[in-house]
Parts: C-alpha cells; sequence; structure tokens
C-alpha cells in the first residue's frame, strides 16, 4: 500500500475519539475568555495608545507647566498649531487602529488573517515611530526655546564659547538618540517575541507564492 | 446571544467537533493543550457564528477557523511540552490492526508529519481529510497550483523519510 494512503486510511479511522465531548461539556466553554494573540495585541496597542498620549498630554493639565510653557514659548502659535496637530494625530491613529481591529476576521483564509494582524501591529508600529521621531526633534528645539526664555537657563549658557554651546547641543542630540533607541529596541524586543511565529508562518506562506 | 443560536451552535459543535479534535491533536503534543486549543478554537467558532451564513457546509467553514485559531490566534499554551515527539498514545495505533511493519510505517509517518511547519502541517491535515487543491487552496489563501506543488513536495519528503 502506497505510505500515504496508509497514512490517510489510519487518520480516517481516529474519527470516533473517545475525546468526543457532550453538549453538557461544550456550553461552558462559550463562557470562557479567549487568549488569542489578536485579544493580546489590542490589549497592548490600547495601552500604548494610552502611554503615549499621558506622556503628551498629562502636563497640559498642570497649571504651573501650562504658565511655564507660556513663559517659555510666549503666546507662540506654532505651539497652539503643534498641539492641534497632536490631538489629531492621535484620532488618526485611534480611528486606523479600530478599522485595522474590526477588519481582522478569523474566517478569512490564513493569508490574508495573517495580514490583517501585522497590518494592525504595523500601525501601532508608525505611532511608536511617530512618537520617538516627535521626542527626538522636540528635545533639542525645547532645549533652545528654553535657553532664550529661561532666565536660570539663560545666565548659565550665556557664558559658553562656541565650540562648549556646539558640544552642549550635541550631547542633548546624543543622549535623545539613545532614549529613542533604547526605546526601540526594547519595543522591537517585546513584538519580536510576540509575533515571531506569525511572522515566520506569514513568510512561509509568502514563500509558496514565488 | 440569544438561546436559540447557542443551542444550534451546540448542536452543530457536538456533531461536527472530530474535526477540532483533530486539528488540535495535529497541533498540540499533550492532553492538557490538546484541551487548551480545543476551548479556543469553540470561543472563535461561538464569535464568528453569528456571521455563519449557511453558504458553505459547517463543517468547511469549521476547518478555516480550526486551522486559522491553530496557525494563527492561538498562543502556545504553558502546556505544551517543549519537544518535537510525537505522542503514539495521541494518535492511538493500535498493534492489532495493522501488522509490525505497518505499525512502525505509521509511527514513522505521524513522526514526520509532527516535525513539519505550520503550514505544511495544515496541508497534509486537509489532503488527509480529502480535501481538493481547490479546498486547500481557498483556506490558505494560496494558488491551487501552489498547493498542489507544495502537497507534492511533502509527499516526496515523507517519502524519503520511510524509503532513505
Amino acid at each position: 500500500m502506497d505510505e500515504l494512503e496508509l497514512l490517510k486510511k489510519h487518520w480516517k479511522s481516529t474519527g470516533d475519539s473517545d475525546q468526543k465531548l457532550s453538549a453538557k461539556q461544550l456550553y461552558p466553554m462559550l463562557l470562557k475568555k479567549s487568549s488569542s494573540i489578536v485579544k493580546t495585541l489590542f490589549y497592548i496597542s490600547i495601552a500604548e495608545l494610552v502611554f503615549w498620549i499621558l506622556i503628551n498630554f498629562l502636563p497640559m493639565l498642570s497649571t504651573s507647566y501650562l504658565d511655564d510653557l507660556e513663559q517659555v514659548y510666549g503666546n507662540n502659535i506654532v505651539l497652539i498649531v503643534l498641539s492641534v496637530i497632536s490631538f489629531g494625530v492621535v484620532l488618526v491613529f485611534v480611528y486606523l487602529l479600530y478599522k485595522a481591529y474590526k477588519n481582522i476576521s478569523v474566517t478569512d483564509n490564513t493569508k490574508q488573517l495573517m495580514a490583517s494582524i501585522l497590518k494592525t501591529r504595523k500601525i501601532v508600529k508608525y505611532y511608536v515611530i511617530y512618537n520617538l521621531t516627535m521626542i527626538f526633534i522636540s528635545v533639542p528645539i525645547s532645549l533652545y526655546f528654553t535657553s532664550l526664555n529661561d532666565t536660570a537657563l539663560h545666565d548659565k549658557i550665556i557664558h559658553f564659547t562656541t565650540t562648549q554651546t556646539i558640544v552642549f547641543y550635541l550631547i542633548t542630540f546624543v543622549l535623545t538618540g539613545i532614549f529613542v533607541l533604547v526605546f526601540w529596541l526594547f519595543y522591537r524586543l517585546i513584538y519580536g517575541i510576540l509575533l515571531r511565529r506569525l511572522n515566520r508562518n506569514y513568510l512561509e506562506l509568502k514563500k509558496l507564492e514565488l | 446571544m440569544n438561546k436559540e443560536l447557542e443551542h444550534s451552535f451546540i448542536e452543530l459543535l457536538e456533531e461536527h467537533q472530530n474535526i477540532v479534535h483533530k486539528v488540535c491533536r495535529l497541533y498540540t503534543n499533550n492532553y492538557d493543550a490538546h484541551n487548551d486549543l480545543f476551548q479556543e478554537i469553540t470561543i472563535q467558532l461561538w464569535k464568528a457564528y453569528p456571521k455563519f451564513r449557511g453558504d458553505s457546509k459547517f463543517s468547511t467553514w469549521m476547518y478555516r477557523v480550526g486551522l486559522n485559531t491553530a496557525i494563527t490566534l492561538y498562543r502556545k499554551s504553558k502546556r505544551q511540552v517543549k519537544t518535537q515527539e510525537f505522542d503514539a498514545v495521541q494518535f492511538k495505533i493500535k498493534a492489532e490492526d495493522y501488522d509490525n511493519t505497518e505499525e512502525q510505517q505509521l509511527k514513522l509517518l505521524y513522526q514526520a508529519v509532527y516535525q513539519l511547519d505550520d503550514i505544511n502541517k495544515a496541508l497534509v491535515f486537509l489532503y488527509l481529510e480529502d480535501k481538493s487543491y481547490k479546498e486547500i487552496s481557498e483556506t490558505l489563501g494560496i494558488s491551487e497550483v501552489n498547493a498542489r506543488v507544495k502537497m507534492n513536495r511533502v509527499k516526496n519528503k515523507l517519502k524519503t523519510i520511510l524509503n532513505p
């Protein structure tokens, strides 16, 4: 007999397993909570959104922080525009994420399902990249504005030579860069571990289409 | 969810549960992990059930949801033993039904299937369930030609294992 036919014959005979569950045993299963990867990803992305929203907007609740901002930037129109844009960006990401999650369907074919999950993860990734880029750009810029308008800091760096000023800003850039990089690596590691199997299987399916 | 829906779902699941058990047997390697995956597939089937329109057979729909859960959604259970060894007990090879050579061959075949990656396992699973290449390609989202080519490769691989 052909080997695979032998396997098929045996496979079919495993039909009536003694693992058969009764309706009474099946009912309670409907009430249990799912522990699927989509659910885990959903909670992580919500946590990430909340984390960055808090980082960006929590300081706004403090009046002393707002006073400081006003002192440093004045009633700068740029600051208002930037705040409106960052609110807008958050809303856009929330919408995109919602849409992406709605698109994940277990009844799609395997490849499509994997693609939808990876797309969702990409949206979160772009959100994190956006935030890290903003941090990288805004730390040196806000330091510059502060040095112009904050008297305490201004007095300290007024005596800097040109070289010292360049080194001062260079150090700020490098430190911010390191912070951003460490954060990014940490983030990659978490998602790398979580989605290792999914990525591997998706690549395997894509390889079939080559 | 209303009771009627719940009732019809349980009735169908009870009738076709063997498909889910088979998926679990292929993707897990012990009793506890099997039950975990069975539970997760049941939840996914139940969540998707209101959208099941009956334009395909319930069993066909089950293959898709079951495999999708096993390959993509299911996060490996902590109870999954870290081994690629297959458990002959899970596959119930009864000595009285097969002669010695066949029994040995079956063990080797299952061992080989067990060591395949998730996607190839799905291919073999659907093949063993007598699904057409059209159905296999629609379930996995690959072209029919590629499903055929890949399956031939797997078949050859399994043959080489038996006849080195």
